[in-house]
């Protein structure tokens, strides 16, 4: 696959895609400050809702905490599908407190309303920091592959 | 395939014994086995503490605990027979005397759970590598009601036998009423209905780690189509 060129601004970057792609120009941000309202992200789990093609990447579109900014641990209410759903984020890309994982994605487990998890294995890696934190993740660690 | 077939006997015994506690170790850790299973045996331990951890948990309510606790203790030659006051000393400045003798292990925590009529009580022994927990602790219940009484007799247990060292212990999963999971440092266990237990499969996965059916079933991920191998913002 050819790579071109692109350059980089603080405000953002339009993409010139190979004949490969389809011919759609979108602009990509810096690394603000972790999962916001908005942020496109992945789900990991191995949910119907999560695993089916869209043509839409999820996005998140309330993040559950004072300031509005996500980081692992933290809930969030994604739109897949034309349907919302709760989330909890188990990695992000902005880097984190020293000596914790720093992931090249923004993951995302689906949870239930009843705060269980919707799939029901994750082969990404998940943080083992996340056991420390205040909140319910042991249902989602007990379904997990792999730490970091 | 010799490993495959190992495991499948591990798990049919298991499926078997799973009436009484079975520890399901890996295959390579084979001799650990029998140790496991002498030490959950009850009857080769010192009768002393076996009784006086049976008359803690016997009775139902919380001052019913320590008249339990002042009757076993008057029979043990460790502690005292009068000088106990009752349950406003549980703090750390209890006297040597009027300690539990018993610390929170793994055994309490199963002879607990067998007297709470659990069913399907699967103990795994988490490997070394997985830097998680020891233990993990999956145990079904009749209805949710069961599920909930269990989980909070198992906090009550814990405060009652914990050390200074210990942290308190807070159940997960109050929002959902078929599966509950208390994380007590070294062990974790998760109370769920036998509906729930089929749809995750805990036991598969924690004793089958990457050869399990679902992880395998899942298909392997492809980059999408507008995947764009971007380099420079690692600042790193």
């Amino acid at each position: 696959m050819a790579m071109h060129l692109f350059s980089k601004s603080l405000l953002g970057l339009i993409v010139e895609n190979s004949c490969l792609m389809q011919q759609k120009t979108f602009s990509l941000s810096a690394v603000a400050a972790a999962i916001q309202k908005m942020t496109r992200v992945r789900v990991v789990d191995n949910s119907t809702l999560g695993s089916t093609g869209y043509r839409r990447p999820p996005r998140v579109i309330h993040v559950y905490t004072k300031n509005g900014i996500g980081k692992v641990g933290d809930k969030v209410l994604l739109a897949i599908k034309g349907q919302k759903k709760a989330a909890l984020i188990v990695g992000h890309k902005m880097p984190g407190k020293p000596m914790t994982p720093r992931f090249d994605s923004n993951n995302v487990v689906l949870l239930e309303e009843n705060g269980n998890p919707t799939g029901t294995r994750i082969k990404v890696p998940l943080p083992t920091h996340l056991r420390k934190l205040e909140g319910d993740y042991s249902k989602v660690l007990a379904i997990a592959n792999s730490f970091v | 395939m010799n490993i495959f077939t190992r495991i499948n006997a591990l798990l049919c015994q298991s499926r078997v014994l799973l009436e009484h506690t079975s520890v399901l170790t890996r295959v390579f850790s084979g001799p650990k086995v029998l140790n496991r299973h002498d030490s959950t045996n009850l009857a080769s331990r010192p009768l002393i503490h076996r009784t006086s951890v049976y008359h803690i948990l016997s009775k139902r309510c919380f001052s019913d605990v320590d008249a339990g606790r002042r009757n076993s203790t008057t029979s043990s030659d460790v502690l005292p027979a009068e000088s106990q006051k009752p349950e406003s000393d549980f703090n750390d400045n209890r006297h040597l005397s009027q300690r539990p003798a018993q610390t929170f292990t793994l055994d309490v925590l199963v002879s607990m759970l067998r007297q709470e009529n659990a069913e399907e009580i699967c103990v795994i022994k988490i490997p070394e590598h997985i830097k998680y927990a020891q233990y993990l602790i999956v145990v079904s219940g009749i209805s949710p009601r069961h599920l909930r009484a269990m989980a909070l007799y198992a906090v009550k247990v814990h405060k009652f036998l914990k050390e200074d060292h210990h942290f308190h212990v807070k159940i997960e999963g109050k929002a959902a009423e078929d599966w509950l999971c208390i994380d007590f440092g070294n062990m974790v266990v998760h109370f769920m209905l036998p509906e729930t237990r089929d749809v995750y499969e805990l036991e598969k996965l924690w004793t089958l780690r990457s050869y399990d059916e679902q992880l395998r079933r899942m298909p392997d991920e492809k980059l999408p189509e507008d995947f764009i191998f971007d380099l420079g913002d690692d600042k790193l």
